[in-house]
């Protein structure tokens, strides 16, 4: 029994020790120094530290906010004496006096606000790409990321060793770098090329200088002299062009750059009227023509003697006008009959522009007069062709009565032969009058069976006829719309 | 640590968007000494001078506040008026320093300090009293100033 105790008490002690060395290996995460990827909202920095809230307190005195960690040190910095109920100091945002509790009345949500930015991994200097939730960083360093440091997988090594290197055994043994003879463990190696072997600089493809491999991403982005960016104010006349940082400070600073925006899409909107104006002007050329087409065919109605005469005429035709004088007259066309002469009230127009809007209105007035004269007549002859097809049509079903009639009489008479025959057939089997009597019975047959041949043809045509009459009519009103709708795309 | 995080973040904001006038940069990567460029206020007797100011920060920023001193000569109540160049701002005592004030605050500061000194919160007695009763001979002492050492 004792001697299970005190396996136990080695265990624990073995057990202990292996955890302060992990954790003196990997420290734990400082929030407040890994690299934030998301952005996150100003409000959600701490006043203190200005970074987003690292275990937010909020003071229950003043309801100011900070991180746990500021406001422990803000206050151990004051002189304060210690109290036996936590510590307490002034709110460093407005002097109140304050506690810090050891239960925060911190909401939830900014927890979990602050809890779900993406950051970094923090070993992502060694080469760890992981972008991970930064509630999340602290398992990802200690469970899954490759590059945090565990004890060496070999027996009697104590050093630590990159999780990743963990089965390629026992890393720790002298290596001189191939690049720059530099003497260092197997394991350092990777993150010596990577970090700071001078031999191992790469080139930046643009500006020609060498950057550690490590730092050339951030080198292109902000560093280098080559990859210079215009000011977006460049298309206004700024004709500066700076490398990365600058050029950001520039267009913070830059007069036209701040502009330039606007004064794009003013005048992408001045492209697209001008673009407009000239479809109208287009348009407006068209009407012209269309005008002074109608007012060439209008010309020779203008006599006098039309006035009386198609003042009254319901049917749509071109109204009586005067020869307008250029941009000086008017038709009047809404009023015909008032319109017996030269309308001079009006005024010279006061512009081309107006004179011709004037006309095309009045030419839109006559077109739409017209249209609906075309449309009266147009119902006018579908009535008319549909009583004249109604009494075609009784006819065509009387005289098909009468053919049914008829035929009911053929047939008739067809069976009252075929009686007679038979009566005659069976009294007397002789041979010579069955065959006589054979011989105009089919005959008599065949007679009646060219009629009905007839009776039926007749039928037939009749179908045939009734079938044109309505094709015929249906034919008829599909040409009088497609005339009129052709009438009116030429007006 | 943190310190440094925050001082690198604050000269990260002052420089994508500086406080207005002014100019800042920090002496060969030692972000604790910061150089400011201010250009004297518009609505001010030091329109048209161009001051130097030296920022040191803490080791304990931003618990500890920043000093700040003017290596321009400049003639004004709050300012002393020697080789220090010290400025009094209530701001930067000790007891009234709050750890969220920014740098950038400071400058605006500065500034308004500049356009409206403070002669009972004063320095330089002298000076002070000049301003309070003799207004005109004050101002033209200050622009002759500005044009001495301020351009």
């Amino acid at each position: 029994m004792q001697r299970l105790e005190a396996r136990r008490g080695v265990e624990e002690q073995h057990f202990l020790a292996r955890r302060a060395r992990s954790h003196s290996y990997n420290p734990p995460v400082d929030l407040r120094l890994v690299d934030y990827v998301s952005s996150y909202d100003p409000n959600l920095m701490c006043p203190i530290c200005r970074c987003p809230f690292v275990d937010p307190v909020v003071l229950a005195e003043c309801g100011h906010c900070f991180c746990r960690e500021c406001i422990r040190q803000s206050w151990n910095t004051q002189t304060t004496t210690y109290t036996p109920h936590g510590p307490h100091g002034d709110c460093p945002s407005c002097r109140t006096p304050a506690r810090l509790r050891p239960r925060s009345t911190t909401n939830n949500i900014l927890i979990n606000m602050t809890d779900e930015l993406i950051v970094r991994c923090p070993k992502s200097d060694e080469g760890c790409k992981a972008e991970v939730k930064r509630g999340e960083v602290q398992d990802h360093v200690n469970i899954y990321c490759g590059f945090t440091l565990v004890e060496c997988g070999a027996d009697h090594c104590e050093l630590p060793v990159r999780r990743k290197d963990v089965a390629q055994g026992c890393l720790h043994y002298g290596v001189s770098c191939l690049s720059c003879r530099k003497e260092l463990d197997k394991c350092n190696l990777d993150c010596h090329w990577r970090n700071d072997c001078p031999a191992r600089q790469t080139e930046c493809a643009v500006c020609k200088s060498m950057v550690f491999p490590r730092d050339l991403a951030e080198h292109s982005s902000t560093a280098c002299a080559a990859i210079s960016v215009p000011c977006p104010g460049a298309a206004l006349g700024c004709s500066n062009r700076s490398t990365g940082a600058q050029a950001r400070t520039h267009a913070d600073t830059c007069m036209l750059a701040k502009l330039a925006p606007i004064l794009t899409t003013q005048h992408e909107r001045l492209e697209e009227q001008e673009a407009a104006q000239k479809q109208m002007s287009r348009k407006l050329e068209v009407l012209e023509d269309g005008f002074t087409t109608i007012q060439s065919i209008l010309s020779p109605f203008s006599s006098d003697n039309m006035v009386d005469k198609l003042g009254t005429d319901p049917a749509p035709g071109p109204r009586p006008t005067d020869l307008p004088g250029p941009y000086s007259a008017d038709f009047d066309l809404d009023a015909p009959a008032s319109f017996s002469a030269p309308n001079t009230s009006a005024g010279p127009y006061a512009s081309p522009l107006h004179h011709l809007l004037h006309m095309h209105e009045s030419l839109r007035d006559e077109i739409s007069r017209i249209s609906s004269a075309l449309s009266e007549l147009d119902g006018r002859h579908s009535m008319q062709n549909l009583n004249e097809n109604l009494r075609t049509r009784e006819e065509i079903s009387y005289i098909g009565a009468q053919l049914g009639g008829l035929q009911r009489q053929v047939h008739w008479l067809t069976s009252a032969q075929l009686h007679r025959q038979q009566a005659g057939r069976s009294p007397t089997p002789g041979s010579a009058t069955s065959a006589g009597t054979a011989i105009t019975d089919a005959t008599s047959g065949a007679g009646v069976e060219a009629a009905l041949g007839a009776v039926n043809t007749a039928a037939t045509a009749l179908r045939g006829a009734a079938r044109m009459v309505n094709v015929g009519g249906r034919e008829a009103s599909g040409m009088r719309r497609g005339a009129s709708e052709e009438g009116r795309t030429k007006l | 640590m943190a310190a440094n995080k925050r001082i690198m973040k604050e000269l990260g904001d002052v420089n994508t968007n500086p406080p207005p006038g002014c100019k800042i940069t920090t002496k060969d990567e030692d972000i604790y000494n910061w150089d400011v460029s201010m250009d004297g206020p518009d609505d001010s007797i030091y329109k048209g001078g161009k001051f130097t100011i030296a920022i040191v920060l803490p080791k304990e920023y931003p618990f500890k506040p920043p000093t700040l001193s003017f290596r321009t000569k400049i003639y004004h109540p709050n300012v002393t008026n020697d080789d220090r160049g010290a400025m009094c701002l209530g701001m930067l005592r000790a007891e009234e320093w709050k750890p969220p004030n920014k740098i950038a605050d400071v400058l605006k500061l500065v500034r308004a300090v500049l356009s409206a000194p403070q002669p009972d919160d004063a320095v330089e007695a002298g000076i002070a009293d000049q301003f309070k009763n003799d207004r005109k001979g004050f101002d033209k002492t200050a622009q002759d100033w500005v044009k001495k050492y301020a351009k």
